[in-house]
């Protein structure tokens, strides 16, 4: 071997090493496999999307692939989906949803592709599989089949003013019961605010429902019936039902998201129990960012047992190139990609992006953000995906549960009543096949 | 005459204190929409709500930045042109068809598609135009709508047509005229203001039509509507763009209505042969 | 009349009409059939969760029969439509009146009282919810200012259905009146010229000359109008989606949330083809009122 030959092959194992580093551990990973093809992602027109997307062009140069993103509000997404795949269209490859909603629906009648072999054995090194939320991980699995990959975590979770607090003499209230006493104080130490806020339209109310249920320790099913008239489901019922009633805006039974941020960031409301999600709205304007306490749900008889549930990036069953929309699949639910959409404001379902120092850096930046991701941190933990009723059916079951709830707002019926009907019609749609 | 000058003078401003009631029952909502589109997005709910305010264009800067108004525009615009100009196309031979025999199951039929719930037809159409490969086309799409605007063409020209007396028609026949041609040259320049109101209803109906596109078009072919719904979901309500965008959808029905309403008040060359 | 011997014959004046509606009778048989045939086929099927169908033949609609939010469904959607209905027809036919009298009034003036139909109905639902809402909106801020009690508009099981009308009725009142307005504008003037000489008052010449004149195009005016408000759709979705509770639940909600959100397409099939029956019961019962009220 000359020398000269021996330079030119240490000159190229140098570039290649080189290489592997800069690109973190491409070299024996092919991105550029599907070189030329297109991906159609159908994408929620949320702000998880919308981070992600700002990424759009990163992922193009990377493996040569174009991505055709359909993006559209939650509701027309969902009908579209529901067209394209009745229809077995292969129009669609790649889609966003939500496993404690549509999950077992979906993958009843088939709809999601099997990602368990393909993020095992065609997943870059650095994809870091095992680093995401596991309890996430699970709540997309059916049947032993991984259907999707979390793209974020979140949940409700509990805004209260600190300044309407110290103002009515309240503490920071650690249990249920101190949610009510301090809603009784706030009520009479200032008549003009609203105490306490939450979901009371009927099919968006077992987001924030389901929470308090399980802190209080009730259940949705035992022994395969309904169990609504369990005493702890019923004082569940009876206690979010008189928070919203007796401390509540009028008209509470209309109220989601949109009304209850709008409401707590004037500043017409003490405590509101709400999306995650929701903190940009309530923020902007900045009039709240002062004087807002951010937590977990209080805990009940049962401790704290907050929803966790999150969006996951589903590859179509239909999808003639699954592989393919794999590339994509796994590029945008990436550690790194998470980390950049971590500081957009998007909470990661990675433990180690929450500890990323750069996130930590965005998180320090205003103290709400800092308690916004310590109840993250615990929603991750001890965090339940379960928000209604854990059958094929789940979106219809929250229709009984969110009924239930109205009928006592608007003082229709009594609680006995109340769960009884409602477990009538879910024992029938538990029968449903 | 009658009427007295006192009289009538009384009715006009009779007149004038119900239009000035009429216009802001009707309005307010309206100028609650467009002011609410100068504002920052934030103070859109307010409470108590602001009458005044620093304007800002953040909402328009936004919208523009965030959504491909202008190419969702063009589609919007070939889509609702080409439904219109189908349903009228289609729409006034058969409303003159129907006038001139009095057998209406045509135009009842062609009022069917609009009987049924639009959701009825979003997987059979998707199914069929896919079969021919037009997802995403201009082409199903003016198809759809015009199943939408046919009707409303037909229907609103069918009074129109009845009121034009039948002795003209015969005269015309005696001289050797063929129907067709007692339609373009006698009855069409009779009914301007039908025509009028029947371009105006098929051009808002098609234009603010959402569900048909939510299936048959993709991404590249989608309409302004569908821009109007970004701004609504959890995580990302912006009311202000909302606002900007739906003032922006409303103007060109609005510019059309105004241009279009001068047939409207001019249209009486019918009260010349009637009566 | 004889016609003349040089015009057309009866045979080729025949073919000339059956051609003139040929195009949109084909257009629409051709959208239509294939999606009327496949709804009906499905209603005659049950769907399991897993997608196999098995035939079930009136199963679906017995079921119907028996289904108690069905036939409140069918209670919502009438009360809803009887009220919009006589709202907007006699609001619209006043609107179109002064239009029709102030002749001065400029083009861009004259369109924006007509505007509300040219609003996106999402953007009027979302609208109407912010200015309804009990807590935040300023319809209750108003009320309140003006010494009146508030109200709870949309969230109150009794006032869903008066406040949805009016929201309705606030939207389309105008454009039954654009509809009336291009049938004034339509009529003769020499009649009401009669009627001044004869001394008549303003309104008994509106109630004997131009009503029974108009009453035509307020048939279609009716029939369009029908058509939309039994299938009343995109304010309650967006507002109340039926609710409080099942109080504002249409028809055709309850069979949009039972197929793509439930998945039951068998059942919400018959659903959605016994509303469009309903539908074209009532279209039909006022097509032979359009025939009745020629002139």
């Amino acid at each position: 071997m000359s020398g000269n030959k021996f330079a030119t092959r240490v000159a190229v194992t140098i570039v290649a090493l080189a290489a592997v580093s800069s690109a973190a551990g491409a070299a024996d990973f092919d991105w550029k496999k599907f070189q030329g093809k297109t991906v159609t992602f159908l994408a929620n027109n949320n702000p998880v999307s919308q981070a992600l997307l700002t990424y759009k062009g990163d992922f193009e140069k990377l493996t040569g692939m174009t991505l055709k993103v359909d993006g559209y509000q939650e509701q027309q997404m969902r009908q579209r989906l529901v067209t394209v795949m009745n229809a077995h269209s292969d129009e669609v490859d790649v889609f966003m949803t939500l496993p404690s909603r549509e999950g077992q629906q979906f993958a009843a009648a088939g709809w999601y592709g099997d990602l368990s072999a393909m993020a095992k054995d065609e997943a870059a090194k650095d994809y870091d599989y095992a680093g995401l939320s596991q309890a996430l991980l699970k709540a997309g699995t059916f049947n032993g089949k991984l259907t999707s990959m979390p793209m974020n975590i979140e949940g409700p979770i509990f805004y209260y003013r600190t300044d309407i607090f110290k103002k009515c003499g309240v503490d920071k209230p650690a249990t249920i019961k101190d949610v009510e006493a301090a809603a009784q104080k706030i009520k009479a130490c200032d008549p003009t605010i609203t105490p306490f806020v939450s979901r009371g339209l009927k099919p968006a109310l077992a987001y924030t429902f389901s929470n308090m249920l399980h802190n209080i320790g009730g259940s949705y099913m035992a022994n395969g019936k309904s169990n609504l008239c369990s005493p702890q489901s019923k004082e569940a019922l009876d206690t979010y039902s008189r928070l919203l009633r007796d401390y509540g805006p009028p008209g509470v039974v209309n109220y989601s998201f949109q009304q209850i941020s709008a409401l707590y960031r004037t500043g017409r409301a003490a405590m509101s129990f709400e999306s995650s999600n929701e903190l940009r709205t309530v923020m902007e304007g900045g009039e709240r960012l002062k004087d807002t306490g951010l937590a977990p749900f209080p805990a009940g008889e049962a401790g704290q047992v907050p929803t966790a549930i999150g969006w996951g990036m589903a590859v179509s069953a239909y999808s003639k190139q699954q592989d393919a929309a794999w590339y994509f699949v796994q590029w945008a639910t990436s550690p790194e990609i998470q980390k950049r959409m971590a500081v957009q404001g998007i909470a990661p379902p990675r433990p180690a992006v929450a500890n990323d120092p750069e996130y930590r850096k965005w998180i320090d930046e205003e103290p709400v953000r800092k308690q916004w991701q310590a109840a993250l941190d615990v929603l991750a933990t001890k965090g339940s995906s379960e928000v209604g009723y854990p059958i094929v059916a789940n979106p219809e079951s929250r229709d009984f549960i969110g009924q239930a709830v109205q009928d006592l707002v608007l003082k229709q019926k009594t609680v006995d009543q109340a769960c009884a009907d409602a477990d009538k019609g879910l024992d029938a749609l538990i029968a449903q096949k | 005459m009658t009427g007295t000058p006192l009289s009538e003078s009384w009715i006009n401003r009779l007149n004038i204190v119900q239009l000035v009631l009429a216009g802001f029952l009707i309005m307010v909502p309206t100028a609650w929409m467009v002011l609410s589109s100068f504002k920052p997005s934030f103070e859109v709910t307010a409470y108590p709500p602001t009458l005044v305010f620093s304007p800002t264009l953040e909402n328009y800067v936004q919208l523009m930045r965030t959504t491909p108004f202008f190419s969702y525009a063009v589609n919007s615009l070939i889509v609702t042109l080409g439904s219109a100009g189908l349903g009228l196309l289609f729409g006034i031979p058969a409303a003159f068809a129907v006038s001139w025999t009095r057998i209406s199951w045509p135009a009842i039929l062609t009022l069917a598609a609009r009987m049924a719930p639009g959701t009825l037809f979003l997987l059979p159409w998707y199914v069929m135009f896919r079969q021919v490969g037009m997802i995403g086309s201009y082409t199903a799409l003016i198809l759809s709508h015009a199943v939408i605007t046919l009707p409303i063409v037909i229907w609103v020209l069918l009074p129109s047509f009845d009121n034009i007396p039948r002795s003209i028609f015969e005269a015309a026949q005696v001289d050797g005229c063929s129907i067709t041609r007692i339609l373009w040259k006698i009855a069409l320049p009779l009914v301007g203001s039908g025509v009028a109101v029947a371009a105006i209803l098929s051009f808002v109906f098609s234009w603010n039509y959402f569900l048909f596109a939510l299936v048959l078009s993709n991404g590249d072919s989608k309409t302004l509507i569908a821009a109007a719904f970004n701004f609504v979901g959890e995580g990302s309500t912006q009311w202000g763009a909302l606002m900007a965008a739906a003032t922006l959808i409303a103007l060109p029905p609005l510019i059309l209505a105004s241009i279009v309403q001068r047939w409207l008040v001019a249209g009486l060359t019918l009260g010349a042969v009637k009566g | 009349m004889a016609y003349a011997a040089n015009a057309v014959t009866p045979d080729r004046q025949r073919a000339e009409l059956v051609a003139l509606s040929a195009p949109a009778v084909a257009f629409t048989l051709a959208m239509i059939a294939f999606p009327v045939v496949y709804t009906v086929w499905l209603g005659f099927h049950a769907f399991s969760s897993t997608g196999t169908q098995s035939f079930v033949g009136l199963g679906n609609y017995s079921k119907l029969v028996a289904d108690n939010e069905f036939w409140h469904g069918l209670w919502v959607t009438l009360a809803l439509y009887v009220l919009s209905l006589v709202l907007q027809l006699l609001l619209g036919t006043w609107l179109a009146l002064l239009l029709f009298h102030a002749k001065r009034l400029p083009g861009v003036v004259r369109s924006l009282f007509i505007s509300p139909f040219m609003m996106p109905p999402v953007v009027a639902g979302l609208m109407w919810l912010v200015i309804l809402d009990p807590s935040i909106g300023a319809a209750n801020y108003i009320l309140q200012r003006m010494g009146l009690p508030p109200s709870d508009w949309l969230a109150s099981p009794i006032w869903v259905i008066p406040t949805v009308a009016m929201i309705d009725t606030w939207q389309w009142a105008p454009y039954v009146a654009l509809i009336i307005l291009g049938g004034l504008q339509s009529l003769p003037p020499s009649v009401y010229e009669a009627a001044q000489i004869d001394g008549a008052s303003a309104f008994k010449t509106f109630r004997r000359i131009t009503l029974p004149l108009l009453l035509p195009t307020i048939v279609t005016a009716t029939i369009l109008r029908s058509v939309d408000l039994l299938r009343f759709f995109d304010i309650i979705y967006i507002t109340t989606q039926g609710g409080p509770g099942n109080a504002s639940n249409t028809l055709n909600i309850y069979g949009f949330r039972v197929g793509f959100e439930f998945f039951n397409i068998g059942y919400a099939s018959a659903l959605m083809l016994t509303l469009t029956a309903i539908v074209f019961g009532v279209v039909l019962a006022f097509n032979r009122l359009r025939g009745a009220v020629a002139w």
